[in-house]
């Protein structure tokens, strides 16, 4: 079924017919960014009078991107600030719709772009698990099933029937991971900072992703951290300014993501220089 | 594009798709609004019974009404217009207060508006058993004719949820529009009748007076509650009309606007 407003295509098949997870072809994303940024009709009849018109400026965020991913496989996507690795990924969790270019994901999809998306903080630790479940496509009677395995992971079971506004901001990462792990997920979006809490349940909860990984969900997991990429990673991708540089093995990728930074760097180097005669010659 | 939608019958597959999604986010909506004032839910009930006192206490001793049963006349107005003043409000404001539904996540966005829509519908109803208790209070007996207070009341959701889809997806772009929709419900409270009868409205302009749809939900609903009579039927025609085309219109001008939800919050 391809939704043609998204041109995102999403199958889900539990039988393995195809040995492809996500398969993304030639996305283009492009965003319009107006010179002057209007946000009210006010704003919008001033600028009539004023006469001005309007600008906007393109700014390419993805540009013919192409990859796939195997099931069972952990993917990561890597890049300096700014590459589209965040795009890509509101793209394939249906966020974003692209311009160009198609999303094929075959399974069950579960973005995990931020933890607790909807936590409300006037209901209960309960309720807000219920809440979350819902949004995150859990049916509400496996949540009842699953509903102390999620208190007992988050180690909140004391404070099930306590207002989310009291909670620490650990606690309620703590209670969206667990929650959000009860998906069962064939595909999992993970953006960085799922860094959960503190030391140990941050361990708890990448053993957790190891386990997801070895029942054979896929993971594309988009990351700053080289370290966790290498660890979890066979393939990688990396991105620079929207265009797709290399797609490999995650040590190849991550040698020439470094060779990359360090010109980037040596570039910026030169440029400083340049500017320090300049303003030595200036003055 | 969007008649591929329509067409195909997927305009409401979503309702049964993310019924449980739906559910949970009305529930959770009305137990915010309930749970965070002290008198909560006392006080969704005593603003409008306050409101009629007022009006009452105006009309019946300042200007003269021969209106029959004026307390009651006035109540079923107000809360009438409740539903669609309340209803509209909060759904126009719904996807900018609920934002990590559209940019964290992907549930169908229309959802958003629905449960809020929804929730409304579920607080006004509460409202409507007050009347009730009321209007048995003054010696009013019910007809035949309230089986057709839940199907009027249902084509009134329409038209609010119809309304609510495209304001909400406007207040995504334009900021303001809260302001200036305000100042729209203070004109609509005064071009329905919920202070005077139709008598006072010039026969030639009667027709198009007519036209509106919370005038028609309106009248039928004091048919019925006050008069004990049917609601004129080609009204209620005219009504399944206009609901269906809010409803078209409004969802067009929602999918239209949806593409850069993410983008623009």
């Amino acid at each position: 079924m391809t939704n043609p407003r998204t041109n995102r295509k999403i199958i889900i098949s539990r039988s393995g017919e195809t040995d492809i997870a996500i398969d993304v072809s030639h996305l283009t994303k492009q965003f319009l960014i107006p010179r002057e940024r209007k946000r009210s009709i006010f704003e919008h009849v001033t600028g009539l009078l004023k006469g001005g018109s309007y600008r906007y400026e393109l700014f390419s965020a993805l540009n013919d991107v192409s990859f796939t991913v195997k099931k069972g496989e952990a993917f990561g996507v890597i890049g300096p600030n700014g590459s589209g690795k965040s795009t890509l990924l509101k793209v394939l969790a249906g966020v974003l719709y692209a311009d160009t270019g198609t999303v094929e994901i075959n399974g069950l999809v579960s973005p995990f772009l931020e933890l607790g998306v909807g936590f409300t903080p006037d209901l209960t630790a309960k309720e807000n698990v219920y809440l979350y479940g819902a949004i995150m496509g859990i049916p509400t009677k496996e949540i009842d099933q699953r509903y102390e395995d999620i208190f007992t992971f988050a180690e909140l079971k004391r404070f099930e029937n306590m207002k989310l506004r009291h909670f620490s901001s650990g606690m309620i990462l703590r209670l969206a991971f667990s929650t959000a792990v009860q998906t069962d997920p064939e595909v999992m979006l993970v953006d960085e900072g799922l860094a959960v809490g503190d030391a140990s349940f941050n361990k708890k909860s990448w053993e957790k992703i190891d386990e997801l990984q070895k029942k054979g969900t896929t993971i594309l997991l988009v990351s700053h951290d080289l370290g966790v990429i290498s660890r979890l990673c066979s393939k990688c991708l990396l991105l620079q300014k929207g265009k797709v540089v290399m797609t490999g093995n995650t040590a190849e990728v991550i040698e020439m993501y470094k060779k990359i930074i360090e010109r980037g760097e040596a570039v910026e180097n030169m440029k400083r220089k340049k500017m320090n005669i300049i303003t030595l010659t200036e003055k | 594009m969007q008649g591929y939608d329509l067409v195909s019958g997927g305009f409401f597959v979503w309702i049964l798709e993310y019924r449980e999604l739906i559910h949970i986010l009305t529930i959770s909506n009305l137990r915010i609004k309930y749970q965070s004032s002290v008198l909560g839910f006392a006080w969704s009930l005593l603003n409008p019974l306050l409101l009629m006192l007022v009006l009452y206490f105006v009309y019946s001793h300042l200007f003269v009404t021969q209106t029959k049963n004026f307390a009651i006349f006035l109540l079923i107005g107000i809360i009438t217009f409740r539903v669609w003043s309340n209803g509209t409000s909060s759904a126009l404001s719904s996807i900018v207060e609920q934002s990590s539904l559209v940019t964290k996540i992907y549930i169908p966005r229309q959802i958003i508006v629905f449960s809020v829509a929804l929730s409304g519908l579920i607080s006004s109803l509460l409202e409507f058993v007050v009347l009730f208790a009321f209007t048995l209070c003054f010696g009013i007996i019910p007809t035949a004719s309230i089986v057709l207070f839940p199907i009027i009341l249902a084509l009134y959701f329409l038209v609010v949820y119809g309304m609510g889809l495209p304001l909400a997806a406007l207040y995504v772009y334009y900021r303001d529009l809260n302001q200036i929709w305000g100042v729209i419900v203070q004109l609509a409270f005064f071009l329905c009748p919920v202070m005077y009868s139709l008598t006072i409205i010039p026969a030639q302009y009667l027709p198009y007076y007519m036209l509106n749809p919370i005038t028609i939900v309106m009248v039928s609903f004091r048919d019925i509650f006050l008069y004990g009579t049917f609601p004129d039927l080609s009204s209620i025609l005219i009504l399944c009309v206009l609901t269906l085309c809010i409803l078209i219109i409004g969802a067009l001008i929602f999918y239209r606007l949806e593409r850069r939800f993410a983008e623009e919050l």
